[in-house]
């Protein structure tokens, strides 16, 4: 029971910096979401100490065991966009899995490379 | 009052199909059970046997939608606990993720055009790899159509999770390194759900490359779309 209060705590604390984030988004007018501003002024925090890792550590791991799990409301609003894919649109699956697989091979191709030669380079 | 039963038995549903799912994934594993396609497919079917519409799962959806926010911050936190392996390995991450970003925008683009998509479609195509919200930034500041970014997100979140394993044993990208930048820019936060799953180290180097490819894309994507169109 200690456990559960301890992990709603740390994912209040979460959850402020998620505001946190949000503000500092609309407030500069940025671009990039207020969860990634969020997240990165947690790094800070806890880099430069000023957040204790104990204070949000069990919270953030419940969070990260179940993310899939979180997904899966947005994902069901496929439902609404049936339509789309009938006929033609078909074809968009295939396109964006297309793209995904060749992002995927050749982003982690060149950087296994590049790792791999600063890693003779040491030897 | 209603509401609030229907949100709670739509959440309880969720969680239940999902642990479900997990099951399955643990008795048959394979990429095709991975448990975010299971779960969403048998939703799915529930709601389209029982003609409930999406809206009203979306009472209780919406719930956990709420922690997806907080989720992300705490990506934060194997970042940190990863911190000093990642400083050795920044460069071939940065660089791999710029180059993912530029292949992705392109090639979305290109194909979708090719094909003889209108406009509306290839705007919210375009930012496909990037995580969920920043994708629908950029599509409505494109003049893309928000809602449908996010169904292009998650055909690239969930098809380059299952994928992931076969194109990683064919294409040989074996390390941590080349299989966490290769899943964090492709399939942004779905993808390092799948990477935290094999290792908190490939976890972290894909929320890495999932965070520095927002940025990349963010930026990119007005540049390239106006290049290729």
């Amino acid at each position: 029971m200690l456990n559960i209060g301890k992990i709603i705590f740390h994912i209040i604390i979460l959850y402020c910096l998620y505001f946190i984030g949000n503000w500092v988004q609309d407030t500069l007018d940025l671009f990039i979401p207020g969860s990634v501003i969020g997240m990165i002024l947690l790094f800070i925090l806890l880099l430069t100490n000023i957040l204790k890792v104990t204070w949000i550590e069990q919270g953030a791991q419940f969070l990260i065991k179940n993310l899939s799990l979180l997904f899966i409301p947005v994902t069901v609003g496929v439902i609404d966009y049936f339509s789309l894919f009938a006929g033609k649109g078909v074809r968009l699956i295939g396109i964006v899995l297309l793209s995904t697989v060749l992002v995927m091979i050749i982003s982690g191709a060149v950087s296994q490379w590049i790792g791999n030669r600063k890693d003779l380079k040491h030897d | 009052m209603i509401n609030f039963f229907i949100g709670l038995l739509a959440i309880l549903s969720t969680v239940g199909i999902y642990m479900l799912a997990k099951k399955i994934n643990e008795k048959v594993p394979s990429p095709f059970t991975l448990p975010i396609l299971i779960a969403t497919i048998i939703i799915i079917l529930l709601l389209l046997l029982f003609h409930i519409p999406y809206d009203t799962y979306m009472i209780g959806g919406e719930w956990l939608n709420q922690l997806l926010g907080p989720a992300v911050v705490a990506l934060a936190y194997p970042l940190y606990v990863q911190r000093n392996i990642i400083k050795q390995i920044a460069m071939p991450i940065f660089i791999g993720v710029l180059i993912g970003a530029f292949v992705g925008i392109s090639t979305g683009v290109l194909f979708a055009k090719w094909a003889g998509f209108g406009e509306l479609i290839i705007y919210s195509l375009s930012p496909k790899s990037v995580t969920t919200p920043v994708a629908m930034d950029i599509a409505d500041t494109l003049g893309g159509a928000p809602p449908l970014a996010v169904i292009f997100v998650m055909i690239a979140g969930i098809g380059g999770s299952v994928l992931s394993s076969v194109i990683f044993k064919w294409s040989r990208i074996t390390n941590y390194m080349g299989r966490g930048v290769g899943i964090g820019s492709a399939s942004h936060a779905i993808g390092t759900a799948k990477a935290m799953e094999n290792s908190q180290l490939e976890g972290s180097i894909s929320t890495v490359a999932m965070v520095l490819s927002a940025i990349f894309v963010s930026i990119l994507t007005p540049v390239l779309v106006s290049f290729w169109i």
